[in-house]
């Protein structure tokens, strides 16, 4: 991704809105008795569109602002999306993304590793009460709709950050003319 | 130049984990710092802005929610509702506001309210924390509205939590379902004390630990809080707030475990106005 002030921007306001849509609507909506989780899905976008810096710095600042606006203790959900975005932008460098079903695919297991790893940070910090088997069911449902939510977030965001994509860019550019041809 | 950039790529990550691990160090165990309360502050109007913006929408899903879990119904009510649909959820929102109100200003004149000098504010929940490891809400009442860290927070239905910290305009409200919250409450009618204490992942499931095993609870039972107050220490929590009702009583788990399980009155998914009691420390 070629980073310029103007696509820094929109990072940054890819970044704000998503929390703000998370707290203020994601978080209180339930189907199932779940509610989905689209910051993992958004970091894992970033990463996939972006590479491994783009997907870790994301995921850092991302958890960042959704600790500080919930006074949640510092650097636990930066720990976790930042490993997300991460793995995702390293798995864009390693291999070609060929498939259409392989940006939700990729989606929904890193969001249930983001899980795991929010359920891991939480376990070392130490949790005073007993934990309930319905976690799992928890954490499962959330990475079936990261499934289905990735589908308008990772290809909206393409759209959005098509300008930096160095795959877009080759591909839109015009072909010279061939004379005789 | 990829060696390079591998090297620089490491060096980002390395910093950004060690920036993470760092902050945790830091901020955990904590109260807020000025850092989160000046970035909550700033972000306070963006999340009302929001939370006004996406109730439709919300509520929207929430009905589609509400209609799956009451799939019993019969096809011609259903039918029937698809097509006041759109008419509902426009009057859903006035709807719910009313009764929330109505609960509230009921609450108001609950006796153990009324003879306290707790002061109730109310506000709207306008943000929610995404996990379950950590249950919080945020509201758009704040220290400008007189609310303090500590205040005990209800909803119509009961006690919601507690005021984990404060800002100009906003507060953050520990859940009771949160892993860090306890409240001292007792059975009604017996008098039976305990602390209420979440089970982490399942909301509706609230448990009433170090209960005397030799007095017997069971299930219908009210539980509210107790409001104990001894050597110069009290309960953050006023006397006689509704809590919950006991569901499950077995007298094994009793025994064995000095705890039943209750089910919160107050729909902790589904909050949308809740009232502060400040002023409770001026006891």
């Amino acid at each position: 991704m070629i980073v310029t002030p103007k696509i820094f921007a929109r990072l940054a306001a890819i970044a704000v809105i998503a929390v703000l849509l998370q707290l203020s609507f994601f978080s209180r909506v339930e189907l199932l008795h779940t509610s989905a989780d689209i910051l993992p899905l958004v970091v894992v976008a970033l990463g996939l569109l972006g590479g491994s810096m783009t997907g870790a710095v994301a995921g850092f600042w991302i958890g960042f602002l959704v600790d500080c606006l919930l006074i949640a203790p510092l650097g636990g959900s930066s720990l976790v999306l930042l490993s997300a975005g991460y793995l995702a932008g390293l798995f864009r460098e390693r291999f070609e993304i060929h498939s259409s079903l392989l940006p939700p695919l990729l989606c929904m297991v890193l969001t249930l590793f983001a899980e795991l790893g929010f359920a891991a940070v939480q376990l070392m910090l130490g949790v005073d009460a007993p934990v309930s088997t319905l976690i799992v069911r928890d954490m499962l449902l959330k990475s079936i709709y990261a499934f289905f939510l990735a589908w308008p977030i990772y290809y909206g965001l393409r759209r959005v950050l098509r300008p930096a994509l160095v795959e877009e860019s080759r591909v839109t550019r015009r072909q010279p003319t061939v004379l005789g041809a | 130049m990829y060696r390079k950039q591998v090297r620089r790529r490491r060096a980002v990550l390395t910093l950004l984990i060690i920036g993470s691990f760092l902050l945790l160090t830091i901020t955990y165990g904590q109260s807020s710092g000025g850092l989160q309360r000046g970035v909550s502050t700033i972000f306070s109007p963006l999340q009302t802005v929001a939370d006004r913006a996406l109730k439709p929408a919300r509520d929207l899903v929430g009905w589609f929610d509400k209609t799956f879990d009451a799939r019993g119904e019969n096809s011609r009510l259903k039918a029937e509702l698809v097509k006041t649909r759109r008419q509902a959820v426009a009057g859903q929102e006035a709807l719910q506001e009313n009764a929330q109100l109505r609960k509230l200003v009921k609450l108001d004149r609950n006796p153990v309210l009324a003879e306290s000098a707790y002061e109730p504010v109310s506000g709207r929940v306008i943000a929610r924390s995404p996990t379950v490891w950590h249950s919080a809400v945020t509201i758009d009442a704040g220290s400008d509205d007189g609310v303090r860290v500590d205040d005990p927070v209800i909803s119509g239905d009961g006690l919601v939590g507690l005021i984990a910290s404060a800002q100009g305009g906003s507060a953050q409200v520990t859940l009771i379902t949160d892993h860090a919250s306890a409240v001292s409450a007792k059975v009604l009618p017996g008098g039976v004390q305990g602390v209420i204490r979440p089970e982490v992942g399942d909301p509706e499931d609230l448990i009433l630990d170090f209960i005397d095993s030799t007095k017997d609870v069971h299930g219908g039972q009210a539980v509210v809080t107790s409001g104990w107050r001894a050597q110069g220490y009290a309960s953050l929590f006023p006397p006689g707030l509704p809590v919950g009702e006991v569901t499950s009583a077995s007298i094994v788990e009793q025994e064995a475990s000095q705890q039943v399980h209750l089910r919160p009155y107050a729909d902790l998914a589904n909050l949308d106005i809740v009232q502060v009691l400040t002023g409770g420390s001026r006891q």
